[in-house]
């Protein structure tokens, strides 16, 4: 039994005392297993395996595990992980939501491996660097693009007197104007918001070039935004128009568009796979480019919503292969792009591949329109913004401001408030 | 020195030896980690770039609108769901302990079935039950007590509401449980007494049951307050504190803190601390209003 004592005891204490903050291991270390964490396994998990497919022809002897986890699992994961000062436990490679790097590359600055010289940074869309890039040098390999469209159904903005024509070139104004005429003469909302999710107000104010921050990336930019103060008013002025579904998750926001509550989806492009899941509505829908803001002169029909890349762990086992990897797959093979369009309707970010075969198809399910073309033409345009590191703590408080702007608080003190609040909550 | 004394120490080292375990594994995984989170609320600064900035995260956390909304919501839920849940479970329980009532062990496996369901299935299942098209604003408007869906995830009101019921059913009968243990330790000899003295039901159960009771009352309380003071995994799977952080707890903001946002794994700490601290305070207020100070 003593020996069974001083086993346990010494074993506790070697445990307390592991947690030195030293890395485990160098990265340099030869090994020909790469293990990839991403979420969403018909999406960037399917994109994962077919770069790996593409790799083993000329690697045999790599193996290559993939790991699905939800994103909010591999955001904890990394981050108990980084701060406990251990590589041990987490991948080669992780996929990193564009809002969210810039916050992780500052928080842990040795962590992940510099790509500068791996990958030619300038092959990818220009919006995607602000994210992917940190101190001159360039971390992540772009992956999708998540440029967005105004998803709409063409049979129900028919019975509103509207052509696809007429959707060409409009502002969020027009837009609304349309949602008025959609709700008299269909009884249909116009679009599905969560009010807890500000993607829209996102959406727009990307389209004239600004953020939450300024573009140090730190400094909230929300009393004097004037980009932000016109989002706000449109976002009142939808609710006010009673054009608005609510839903409160994501299965209910695709059954809003799948059953026919609403007449439009204005969202990223990797919302398409979803709105194909309702096979009898093939030939209802198309998109159109996004409408702008009227009272920004700036303001062009393109913006991004969501969208990740593909980052290298520093000091896990195998950094050199697995930064290998992702440079000779998503850092330079044209003809995976071509697969990822075909095989998943995945849109990547790398210029080089744009005039491949696959951009060019046209697809039935959205009335015979070039959806890829038409996306790859509008990434070009999106405007570059950096997210900079507190993305998701600014658009906690908006939520909050906006419910009061809902309920009647003037827009000036709306936003003077939230500046304060972030100010004096952020560092 | 006598055989005895030897033996009595042989018998303390033993005893020691025993306890030795339980104590370095209390001190290894509750006692260190708790200074360490102690030293970690001293810190501030993004992931693993932190260093010691004094009472800086304690200052931010008096004037922090978030944290003051997000205290404020869990004492809604404490004031609000701890005394229903607790008369509730009294409530139940009393009935349940009726020796006439049939199919007695059937209602309370009913009653306490919720208890062993897990917290994050459990959520998404009142999700779904209380979203617009729902089962609950469906059945409400089948018999036409209200015209329109109720917003019972995305009102601030509401989804409040909506939490209150959904922990309300997951814990009552938990509470029942430890009610009719207790209930059955009552002599019915008592009872007897009181009905040849002529005392209704209702005078039963405030002058007999209730005082009776009273241990267990505060010790559930005590233990309802603490579960609601780190109530999480329903606001996280339900609402996700929204809408605009109208149902946010303590707890969610600590997550949000560390893993939401640009990690700031010091000013968590600093939080996490301060419902240490309100836990310690509600605990002895509860001790002393309701406590037996003659029992201790």
């Amino acid at each position: 039994m003593w020996v069974l004592m001083l086993v346990t005891v010494l074993l506790l204490s070697a445990c307390s005392s592991g947690g030195g903050g030293k890395p485990a291991s160098g990265g340099d270390e030869k090994t020909n297993e790469i293990t990839v964490w991403a979420w969403d396994k018909a999406f960037n998990v399917a994109a994962m395996e077919t770069a790996k497919e593409a790799y083993q022809k000329a690697n045999p002897d790599v193996k290559i595990n993939i790991i699905e986890y939800a994103q909010a699992d591999i955001i904890q994961k990394l981050n108990t992980g980084l701060n406990s000062g251990t590589a041990s436990g987490l991948p080669n490679v992780v996929l990193i939501e564009d809002y969210r790097s810039q916050s992780f590359l500052n928080a842990y600055p040795d962590a992940f491996k510099d790509l500068s010289s791996s990958i030619t940074a300038s092959d990818f869309a220009d919006y995607k660097l602000g994210p992917t890039a940190f101190d001159g040098k360039q971390y992540g390999v772009p992956f999708d693009s998540g440029v967005a469209g105004l998803y709409y159904r063409t049979d129900l903005l028919e019975q509103a007197g509207y052509k696809a024509a007429d959707l060409q070139d409009i502002t969020w104004d027009d837009y609304i104007q349309i949602g008025k005429d959609v709700k008299a003469k269909t009884g249909k909302e116009l679009l599905s918001l969560d009010p807890n999710d500000l993607g829209l107000i996102r959406m727009m104010i990307q389209t004239a070039g600004k953020w939450y921050s300024a573009e140090d990336g730190k400094t909230p930019d929300i009393a004097n935004n004037a980009a932000l103060k016109e989002a706000f008013i449109t976002y009142k002025a939808m609710m006010d128009a009673n054009i608005v579904k609510l839903h409160s998750d994501w299965s209910q926001f695709v059954a809003n568009a799948n059953n026919g509550s609403v007449a439009t989806i204005p969202t990223g492009n990797w919302f398409s796979p979803s709105v194909r899941q309702e096979a009898s509505q093939s030939g209802k829908w198309a998109i159109a480019p996004i409408p702008k803001m009227a009272g920004q002169a700036n303001s062009v029909h393109a913006s991004n919503l969501g969208g990740s890349s593909w980052y290298v762990m520093n000091n896990v086992p195998g950094a050199d292969q697995a930064a290998d990897f992702v440079a000779k797959t998503f850092g330079s093979d044209k003809q995976l792009y071509q697969d990822l369009l075909n095989n998943i309707g995945a849109i990547g970010t790398y210029k080089p591949a744009v005039d491949g075969d696959a951009y060019a198809k046209a697809d039935e399910y959205f009335g015979g329109q070039k959806i890829f073309t038409d996306f790859a033409n509008w990434t070009k345009e999106i405007p570059s913004v950096n997210y900079g590191i507190n993305t998701y703590a600014i658009e906690d408080i908006l939520v909050v401001e906006m419910q009061a702007f809902l309920n009647g608080k003037s827009i000036d003190d709306v936003l003077a408030d939230a500046q304060k609040q972030a100010e004096a909550q952020l560092n | 020195m006598n055989t005895g004394d030897s033996l009595q120490k042989k018998n303390n080292l033993t005893g020691w030896a025993f306890v030795l375990l339980a104590v370095v594994g209390i001190v290894a995984f509750y006692f260190y980690p708790m200074i360490q989170a102690l030293l970690l609320s001293f810190k501030s600064g993004v992931g693993a770039n932190l260093e010691f900035s004094g009472l800086s995260n304690y200052k931010r956390l008096l004037v922090d609108t978030t944290f003051r909304t997000a205290l404020s919501n869990t004492f809604i839920y404490l004031i609000i769901q701890v005394p229903v849940m607790i008369i509730l479970g009294l409530f139940i329980s009393v009935l349940l302990n009726d020796s006439t009532l049939r199919f007695r062990s059937f209602f309370r496996t009913a009653i306490f079935l919720p208890c062993v369901t897990s917290l994050v299935a459990y959520s998404v299942v009142f999700k779904y039950l209380f979203a617009p098209d729902g089962m609950v604003n469906q059945f409400l408007m089948g018999l036409h007590i209200i015209g329109d869906p109720i917003q019972w995830i995305t009102d601030p009101f509401w989804a409040k509401i909506t939490i209150i019921i959904a922990v309300t059913w997951r814990w009552t009968g938990y509470n029942m449980i430890f009610y009719l243990s207790s209930l059955q330790n009552i002599d019915q000899s008592i009872y007897e007494a009181a009905r040849i003295d002529g005392a209704n039901a209702f005078t039963q159960f405030f002058k007999i049951t209730v005082p009776l009771l009273k241990p267990i009352i505060l010790f559930t309380s005590i233990t309802s307050t603490i579960g609601t003071l780190q109530i999480f995994d329903e606001i996280m799977n339900i609402t996700k504190g929204g809408p605009g952080n109208a149902t946010m707890s303590i707890s969610q903001y600590i997550y949000n803190l560390s893993f939401k946002y640009s990690p700031d794994f010091g000013y968590a700490a600093t939080v996490s601390y301060s419902i240490v601290i309100l836990i310690i305070v509600l605990s002895i207020i509860q001790f002393k209003v309701a406590g037996d100070n003659k029992n201790g």
